[in-house]
């Protein structure tokens, strides 16, 4: 048997939580029940493994058999809105029993959720609400910034075990704009793609310079205008950028300069400092700092990583 | 007194002398202004001449060259008709292009080369119905990797991308394909559902994003006194357009007729077996059958 077969067929029972071990590998069918029954299965979960594996290999498993185990194992999300709703408000109630749930479906298969928390003694504050966004057969929910942030650990748990998923992270990213973190998220912010059916990509784009000036010096500037043209559009595209309205960098680096007893350099901890972009459009601020002139091409990529990395909140360490 | 005589000798020869003297030199100056006006005449002659030629050496050229041009335009002009064909026959081959790389779309997966990669075309379809399309902008690089794309997010791209793009991209692509085409089908089976049949449900159909999860209730004669049927259809396999898992009951709860229960397992197998719109519209013409029947 190949070693990569092996490897695949390993992760993939790796998987498989130890109680519906049994089911899956009969579903299979491709170790015989003799097989099967050779298998100490209260063992621990690796040597339980190495036992299969070492059964795969004496019948020759191939790598459509592989494949089909992989199919069988696939946790496909059956999601059902009535249960996730169900479980969703029976989680938070059993823990608090004052708590006001309330949803909203929308069309494009996203449940908005309203969430007016009390405590046991008190009644539910409607005037503090938190306003939610989960999207369904994704693992993303979107969060409004509330007040109360002892609630937030509970939240989190409703949503993982309604939604039938293990965890929940939080992401570094923050706007006032729902549309933008979505595309953002989803990776939606570029939507146009090269087809033959499309006009040429290349646009003719002027740079609207003053036909006055002498004409050796329009040259020299055409020339690093374009430059830093081309760059920008390789880096931030043509389409419209999403809205955020803040990046913000926490730093905890050793300071670096050039000049020699720099009291800052000699420091042994690490200077620790803030530093925050804002603009009502922060994206396309960014995007027109190079051709305004005010910054060079290309930006540092820790500012143009933001909608690929999804986040616009960093910290910063030297390694 | 006497007048002087210019002929007389002596004294009177003498104003003779000097007026003769005086007449000769008039004469001379006379003769000398005549042959310099000449001489300035001859070269302002000359001088007008060259201007002349200046003038008309150039003007004799254009009308040259304009009788020339016509002779050349009266020789061009059948070339320029070649000249116009031709232009037509690459527009058409042009054409003919276009048409073929527009044809690809059938094939399901097409692709056009960019700067940095490839932009490949999923095209989806189910039953000869020509669905969606969805684009995954290929970089090519070490690692290959998805610029962006067009694919829904509820499609795990991220973990076929994960199993199958580094190491084998016919694969990727193959796998992407079968689940878009699913999803795709799975679609258009429930959008007929609603679009087609909703006089037939009781209620409104049930779905999730994927469509891999549908429940709805039907009843097989709309305005009649029948019992309706609840169907929950699961569909575990992402890369099916049949469901892996069909439940009807029957709502209400009693215990059904024999013809009853027969039905309700006739359905189940039905939406096993067949593409939901179809098994609907087989209700909808037994029902015109059972109808023309009747009447």
């Amino acid at each position: 048997m190949d070693e990569t077969v092996a490897e695949f067929i390993k992760r993939t029972i790796l998987k498989i939580p130890l109680n519906e071990l049994t089911t899956i590998l009969k579903a299979w069918d491709f170790l015989s029940e003799n097989q099967l029954q050779t298998v100490n299965f209260r063992q621990r979960k690796e040597s339980v493994v190495q036992h299969l594996i070492h059964l795969c290999e004496e019948k020759r498993a191939s790598l459509n058999d592989a494949a089909l185990l992989d199919i069988i194992c696939e946790d496909v999300d059956l999601f059902d809105m009535k249960q996730f709703k169900n479980s969703f408000k029976k989680i938070l109630q059993r823990a608090l029993k004052n708590v006001t749930v309330s949803f909203r479906e929308t069309e494009e298969n996203a449940v908005w959720i309203r969430i007016a928390w009390g405590t046991q003694y008190t009644k539910p504050n409607q005037y503090k609400p938190t306003y939610v966004v989960y999207y369904s057969q994704t693992p993303y929910a979107f969060k409004s910034s509330s007040t109360l942030r002892r609630n937030t650990p509970l939240l989190g748990q409703a949503l993982t075990v309604a939604s039938k998923h293990h965890q929940i992270v939080k992401m570094d990213l923050r706007s006032r704009y729902l549309d933008s973190l979505k595309a953002i998220v989803f990776k939606q912010y570029n939507q146009t793609f090269e087809t033959h059916n499309s006009a040429t990509p290349l646009q003719e784009r002027s740079l609207g310079l003053d036909i006055n000036m002498d004409s050796r010096i329009i040259h020299e500037n055409i020339v690093e205008k374009e430059r830093v043209q081309r760059i920008t559009q390789e880096t931030f595209g043509d389409y419209p950028q999403p809205q955020l309205e803040f990046a913000q960098y926490k730093l905890e680096t050793k300071f670096k300069s050039d000049l020699n007893g720099s009291i800052l350099a000699e420091r042994e901890e690490p200077l620790r400092c803030l530093i925050k972009f804002s603009s009502p459009h922060l994206l396309e601020a960014l995007k027109s700092l190079a051709p305004a002139g005010i910054a060079d091409a290309p930006l540092s990529p820790l500012l143009t990583c933001i909608p690929n990395k999804r986040k616009n909140y960093f910290k910063i360490r030297d390694k | 007194m006497e007048q002087a005589n210019p002929l007389r000798p002596d004294g009177e020869s003498k104003g003779g002398v000097l007026a003769h003297l005086e007449r000769l030199e008039n004469q001379t100056s006379r003769s000398r202004k005549r042959s310099e006006a000449q001489a300035q005449e001859r070269v302002l002659g000359t001088k007008i001449q060259k201007l002349r030629h200046l003038r008309d050496d150039p003007r004799a050229a254009l009308w040259h060259r304009r009788g020339s041009v016509k002779a050349c335009i009266a020789n061009v002009e059948p070339n320029r008709t070649v000249e116009v064909n031709e232009q037509e026959a690459l527009e058409e081959k042009l054409e003919n292009v276009k048409a073929i790389l527009q044809a690809y779309h059938f094939t399901g997966l097409s692709g056009k080369l960019t700067s940095r990669g490839v932009c490949v075309c999923i095209n989806t379809a189910f039953e000869g119905n020509l669905l969606d399309s969805y684009f995954v902008d290929l970089v090519i690089q070490k690692p290959l990797r998805i610029h962006h794309h067009s694919v829904p997010v509820f499609i795990p791209l991220e973990e076929i991308a994960a199993k199958y793009l580094q190491t084998n991209i016919q694969h990727f692509l193959f796998s992407l394909c079968e689940y878009l085409n699913a999803y795709s089908g799975r679609k258009y089976q429930a959008d007929r559902l609603q679009s087609d049949f909703a006089a037939l449900l009781t209620g409104p159909l049930q779905r999730n994003p994927l469509c891999n999860l549908l429940s709805f209730t039907y009843k097989l004669d709309p305005g009649g006194q029948s019992f309706p049927f609840c169907a929950r259809l699961l569909y575990k396999d992402l890369t099916a357009t049949l469901p892996t898992d069909v439940t009807v009951t029957c709502q209400g709860g009693e215990a059904l007729s024999t013809s009853w229960e027969e039905q309700r397992a006739s359905h189940e197998t039905l939406f096993c077996t067949k593409p939901l719109h179809q098994v609907f519209a087989s209700f909808a013409r037994r029902e015109k059958l059972e109808m023309s029947l009747v009447s």
